[in-house]
């Protein structure tokens, strides 16, 4: 009994660890202005406002910047999702000659450390003209979500039994139709777990939204936060604010698939 | 086999019902080889752009990075679009630098310790998880999920804001609990004091996954092995030896690698704390290939140290695949 209760107090006091920072982000984004800098201890506030979101809504590049996220990601994303399913689909419903070297280059490409290729993409996209524009950072971000799209659904489809498609199809189902009306609809929980995780990949990503876009329309909210002392100084109020801004999409998708995530990573990566 | 069957039973948080249907049912659910020439080629059409894509995105970037490691390629020769060869010039630039053994060393140890203490800590955490009282291990589960969703450079900047020389939290802590030493005091004039914090913050960050992953696999474990242990009447440490070990051995296998490759490539954090500094202290082979490469344009040294981060990178990956596929062989 003794233990138990020293287990928990264990417990709590790492729930409170891992707990505090979004704590501390969150209220000091709820500080009025003159109180964020002070000496006092002030581990608890005493008065809320919202202001500082005002101050964070309205920075500029804020809005044009999260607005770049949302589109780079989002593109990014559903290109992955799209081509990564045929892609997983073919790998695992089909049998054709050099289907196991598809199957390994996949799996190579996954662990692909896209930071080491830096210096080729930059070159690239700066010979196909697109630096400085967000369509690069589409594709870096397409190239870096793919692999783990297609090894991941992969998993997911191999995990639907194809004699329920067998099954449509004696009753009369063409293959296609076979596939949208039974797999698809069974593949569902594993396309959103996939996919949120892909768009938190990209959603995260800084190297390559640092390096090939320099011009403050064209930033996305990484870069725009990380240069957050140009745009705030030492207004931690309102640095905390854009950060609460920042962090409430993904910890949404977080919270819709969080069940789901973990088994979807583990069981993608070590189903051969 | 197992790993796989055990993740996928285990939800971490309690009582809904494992969304995925039982994924390994048999190896073959091939279909049959049709007569029609649309029926063969439809697979190679499915795989196509994913292929092309691949193959045009991540295949020819790998290709260029050798062949750039090899040419001489400053701004002037981007601008005038020469190619210049210089043969293995930029490798001996590299190596001879003491600065790039130096920042490699750092970066070996950073990714060791910081792996280290992740993946010990989370399977502490997971451990430590399976006594806990329902509602505490909510509560911890919760409180691991707020960390984990956070993005990177939202943690960062909170972090930042947190170790403040003057107004941060910490000082102030430290401060009210008699260290007076602590009052202004900067966590970033020194390489090894900003890496820690930097280390602390990867840490923070990456338990959430390690834990929820390792307690999924321990969840999975069947009861009557534990119940054969106490019988027998093995200690603690003797039941996880026998039972908990050999069981998740495999999934720990994996999750050390991911983090292992995901912590050497870390450069957001690193950046934004204090861009590599105090004068290039906490420079790690990410920061110095974009000081190099990006900053100063010097491509074709950066591409070299880029191929050499692809060597370390990519003999742990062949290390770890080559166990992998040892194992799980026939099922790709």
């Amino acid at each position: 009994m003794l233990k138990k209760s020293a287990a928990n107090v264990a417990g709590l006091a790492l729930a409170l660890f891992f707990l505090f920072p979004t704590y501390w982000m969150i209220t000091t984004a709820l500080k009025p202005k003159g109180s964020t800098i002070t000496s006092d201890y002030d581990l608890i506030p005493f008065s809320v406002t919202f202001s500082n979101f005002v101050t964070a809504w309205t920075k500029p590049g804020f809005l044009s910047s999260l607005g770049n996220s949302l589109l780079v990601t989002l593109t990014a994303v559903l290109a992955a999702i799209v081509i990564g399913i045929t892609a997983a689909v073919a790998m695992s419903r089909f049998a054709f000659r050099g289907r196991k070297s598809f199957v390994l280059l996949m799996l190579v490409a996954q662990m692909a450390p896209f930071e080491a290729l830096l210096i080729p993409m930059f070159l690239m996209m700066r010979d196909l003209q697109l630096y400085e524009h967000l369509s690069s950072l589409i594709l870096v971000y397409f190239a870096v979500t793919l692999p783990f799209c297609a090894w991941t659904l992969r998993g997911f489809v191999n995990g639907i039994p194809i004699e329920l498609e067998e099954a449509a199809m004696v009753d009369g189902c063409g293959r296609w139709k076979a596939f949208q009306k039974v797999t698809l609809p069974l593949l569902g929980p594993g396309l959103v777990a996939t996919s949120v995780f892909a768009f938190i990949t990209a959603w995260n990503e800084f190297l390559f939204a640092k390096v090939l876009i320099r011009s403050q329309d064209l930033e996305t909210l990484p870069v725009w936060l990380s240069g957050f002392q140009t745009a705030f100084g030492t207004d931690w109020g309102g640095a905390m604010a854009a950060s609460v801004l920042f962090t409430v999409p993904a910890l949404v998708f977080f919270l819709i698939v969080q069940r789901k995530m973990v088994a979807g990573v583990t069981a993608g990566a070590v189903k051969g | 086999m197992t790993a796989v069957e055990t993740t996928e039973t285990a939800a971490p948080a309690g009582d809904i019902p494992p969304a995925l249907p039982p994924a390994v049912t048999g190896g073959a659910r091939k279909r049959r080889r049709r007569g029609s020439a649309f029926d063969r080629a439809l697979p190679y059409l499915l795989l196509a752009p994913a292929l092309i894509a691949i193959l045009w995105l991540i295949g020819w970037p790998v290709v260029s990075v050798f062949v750039t490691s090899f040419r001489q390629l400053n701004l002037g020769e981007l601008v005038r679009g020469e190619i210049v060869w210089t043969g293995l010039d930029n490798y001996t630039t590299v190596l001879q630098d003491e600065r790039f053994w130096e920042v490699s060393l750092r970066t070996v140890v950073f990714t060791v310790s910081v792996v280290g203490a992740s993946v010990g800590a989370g399977l502490g955490i997971a451990l430590l998880m399976r006594v806990l009282t329902p509602w505490v291990r909510i509560a911890l589960q919760i409180a691991m999920l707020c960390a984990w969703a956070m993005p990177i450079l939202a943690s960062t900047t909170v972090y930042q804001w947190m170790f403040d020389q003057n107004y941060g939290i910490l000082n102030k802590t430290l401060v009210q609990l008699g260290f007076d030493s602590f009052a202004g005091y900067s966590w970033f004039s020194s390489g090894s004091s900003t890496l820690s914090v930097v280390g602390l913050l990867i840490i923070w960050q990456a338990i959430p996954f390690l834990a929820f992953s390792l307690y999924a696999g321990l969840v999975g474990i069947p009861r009557d092995l534990y119940e054969a242990a106490g019988i027998d009447g093995a200690s603690p440490w003797q039941t996880f030896r026998a039972v908990t070990w050999p069981e998740i051995k495999s999934l720990l296998m994996m999750v050390t690698f991911l983090s292992t490759l995901w912590d050497f490539k870390v450069f957001a954090q690193i950046w934004v704390f204090r861009e590599g500094g105090p004068s290039g202290q906490s420079t790690t082979l990410p920061v110095l290939q974009y000081l190099e490469g990006i900053a100063k344009s010097h491509f074709g040294v950066a591409a070299a140290i880029s191929v050499l981060m692809m060597v370390i990178l990519g003999l742990i990956t062949f290390q770890y695949l080559r166990k992998l596929l040892q194992t799980e062989e026939g099922k790709i």
